[in-house]
């Protein structure tokens, strides 16, 4: 996984300058809890369900050697082949043997978040062959030479006419100017349709392994995966180990929460499960199925403080609903998993020396955990990480610093209260004039965006305590 | 490699894991129950299937029989075609259909490049999603749901089931005679795409249309729904 999260600051700081991408992903963080909260209000069991997942997905980790177990016997009963990856280096490698084993040239490839985390894309491509990308999304940024910017909409930092542009550069499109969305559409549709039809592999993702029967699931709205799913001769479904639940009617469950929290749909368009290669008497279908079943840290994470992050659904709502996410964007995290999910699930997945500042990537505001439909602390994880952070000394000095005195002086009320009252008065008085000051020393953060407005004269302490003692006078 | 990975991965579950035995675990399991399903936008099944069909941006029709459902189809083929051809799996129901009532012409196998217009009968339909069901085999091959521009889809009445936990329950039936089939499929509506700067757009790589026809004995104020949402907006 290429990983560039020691520039985080840096990365947002660019992003923040470009004010069409900023505008763009104001309208997402405008809408998505709109369209998000909507989908939820019409459904009234929606807590209830979460919980109910939530049981279900921590009853599934609890066990997880069995229901693996479980799935791999079912899978293989159902004429797959069923391969394990410790990391990225032997996922690719797998996946990359079993196309060479049918001189594979050309491989059409569904949305996999996990392929994205391994590098799979660049690694078959150095061996020489041609990888497409068919989620439309997905296929932009592929074209662009970039990586996704959101778990859920990959091209959300392009604009309409950045694709266009693209496309005029790219494809051989002759007179067409392709004005509208509609026609930027079907003009990849028609491109990737002839890949579909020629790729002798199909890779695709899944949101869920069953145990019960051996199937996965496969939710999409554009049925580009099911196409790579069901046209290429040779199928690789490619996830973690993480992924499995005991019974069908849990995944179903689990597409409830799913399709509401990223999309606001009640169901995606498609949602596909697939057992195996074609069965007798079938007039089509892959001739040969795998799975390939990644743990990249998944055992490890398993085994710590932090395996709730595992009960995540890759739903995005987090993104959508973090200030800072809707701020900076997905690329200003340098890693494959941005927004809240990312800054717990990035350092767990490489190291908190790469990317210790994306834990700092929060404001506390809780919405992340509010919205999310597995019911992960995201708040309380992120917090335990930066403790972390603290502990290993690798934040800067004077942060550590400051968060010390901070601390001592939180642990000594009294000294606490009078030395902010002085400091209130201070400010009080040099600003009684103004009303707000336009600088002000260790604040350049706050007032080079903005005025800092002027303190009243007391704190909230002294406030309070009088307030307290006229009650007792009376 | 995958045989020592398999190994070390399974050795570090079993580390995390409870090591209960497989009755404990299943018993654990049961007595999580159920998930809680959505209620219905209305408590008649086929009002209710017909009002989320059309919240999925699907278009719906209602047929007493099947002679009407042909000509539903042609009226829908002509419509949109000016033609009357189409391609159907190999589905005994549907080879049964009375084709010529309506002149409707079908070729019935997997669709080809250049065929707009694909039909399937589905096995159930999901009240609860507005969805149909159909799984892969000779009946309704998988290209015929995502290849051609138009899918039109045939639901008997008497196969809606209210949530998606009652069509599980049909499927797990189903398939203990026939083996389980290589792909099952919930289809919710016309594929979509709003990857380009959230505009929403039918016809991202599957069907830009999808309709469905509701076949059986549908009650007067469900036909009345789908006849409403039929009629061309003022």
């Amino acid at each position: 996984m290429e990983q560039h999260s020691d520039t985080f600051l840096a990365n947002a700081s660019k992003a923040l300058k470009n004010s069409g991408q900023a505008e763009r992903r104001d309208k997402i963080g405008l809408l998505a809890p709109q369209i998000r909260a909507a989908a939820i209000h019409s459904f009234d069991g929606f807590d209830e369900l979460r919980q109910h997942v939530k049981e279900v997905r921590q009853h599934s980790l609890n066990n997880l050697d069995y229901y693996l177990s479980q799935f791999e016997k079912e899978a293989v009963q159902n004429g797959n082949q069923v391969h394990f990856a410790r990391d990225s280096e032997e996922f690719n490698s797998l996946i990359l043997d079993i196309c060479q084993q049918h001189d594979a040239r050309r491989i059409a490839k569904g949305k996999s978040m996990v392929t994205e985390e391994t590098g799979l894309n660049s690694f078959l491509q150095g061996a020489g062959l041609n990888v497409r990308e068919t989620d439309l999304g997905e296929y932009i940024v592929q074209q662009a030479g970039e990586t996704p910017s959101h778990i859920v909409r990959p091209a959300l930092h392009k604009s309409a006419n950045d694709i266009r542009e693209l496309f005029q550069q790219k494809h051989d499109l002759g007179a067409r100017k392709l004005d509208k969305t509609s026609d930027l559409v079907v003009e990849a549709r028609n491109v990737l349709r002839k890949d579909f039809l020629q790729a002798e592999v199909g890779v695709i993702g899944a949101n869920a392994l069953i145990a019960e029967n051996g199937y996965s699931m496969l939710v999409t709205n554009e049925g580009n995966g099911d196409l790579c799913a069901n046209l290429p001769k040779v199928l690789i479904v490619c996830t973690t180990i993480d992924r499995v639940l005991p019974r069908a009617e849990d995944a179903s469950a689990m597409s409830r929460l799913l399709a509401r929290s990223a999309t606001g749909q009640p169901q995606s368009c498609y949602t596909s499960f697939y057992s195996g290669p074609r069965r007798e008497g079938d007039i089509d279908g892959p001739l040969e199925t795998h799975f390939v079943l990644l743990d990249n840290e998944r055992s490890n994470i398993l085994s710590s403080d932090y395996r709730e992050i595992l009960e995540c659904i890759r739903c995005a709502a987090c993104l959508d609903h973090c200030p800072i996410y809707t701020s900076v964007g997905g690329h200003a995290y340098g890693s494959i998993y941005p927004g809240p999910i990312g800054s717990v699930l990035t350092p767990l997945l490489t190291s908190l020396e790469q990317s210790h500042l994306l834990p700092n990537a929060c404001t506390s505001c809780g919405r992340c955990a509010e919205v999310c439909p597995a019911d992960i602390p995201l708040p309380d994880l992120l917090r335990d990480l930066r403790h972390e952070e603290g502990i290993k000394k690798l934040s800067p000095q004077r942060w550590r610093y400051g968060l010390k005195l901070h601390a001592w002086l939180a642990r000594h009320p009294p000294l606490y209260q009078t030395l902010t009252a002085i400091g209130i008065r201070i400010l009080h008085r040099l600003g009684r004039k103004r009303g707000r000051f336009s600088r002000l020393p260790f604040a350049d953060g706050w007032t080079s965006q903005r005025d800092f407005p002027a303190p009243q004269e007391n704190t909230f302490m002294q406030l309070y305590k009088a307030k307290m003692k006229q009650n007792n006078e009376r | 490699m995958s045989g020592s990975a398999r190994s070390e991965i399974f050795s570090r579950l079993r580390e995390t894991g409870r090591g209960e035995t497989a009755e404990n675990i299943q018993r654990e399991r049961l007595s999580l129950g159920s998930a809680p399903a959505p209620a219905p936008p209305a408590p008649e099944m086929c009002q209710a299937f017909i009002l989320n069909v059309l919240k999925n941006q699907g278009s719906v029709d209602c047929a007493s029989n099947r002679s009407e459902a042909v000509r539903a189809i042609a009226h829908y083929l002509y419509a949109h075609f000016h033609s009357y051809r189409l391609v159907a799996g190999n589905d005994p129901r549907l080879a049964a259909m009375p084709w010529r009532d309506a002149g409707v012409l079908p070729r019935f196998g997997s669709l080809q490049a250049g065929e707009p217009v694909a039909l399937s009968f589905a096995r159930l339909g999901v009240v609860e999603t507005g969805a149909i069901l159909t799984w892969t085999g000779k009946a309704n091959p998988a290209a015929n749901n995502f290849l051609p521009e138009h899918h039109i889809v045939l639901v008997d009445k008497n196969d809606l089931v209210p949530t998606m936990e009652k069509a599980w329950e049909k499927i797990h039936h189903a398939v203990e005679k026939t083996g389980r089939p290589r792909g099952i499929h919930f289809i919710a509506g016309p594929s979509s795409t709003a990857d380009i700067e959230g505009d929403l757009v039918y016809g991202a790589h599957g069907p830009q249309r999808w309709h469905v026809i509701l076949l059986g004995d549908v009650p007067g104020d469900a036909q009345n729904v789908a006849r409403d949402a039929s009629k061309p907006q003022s």
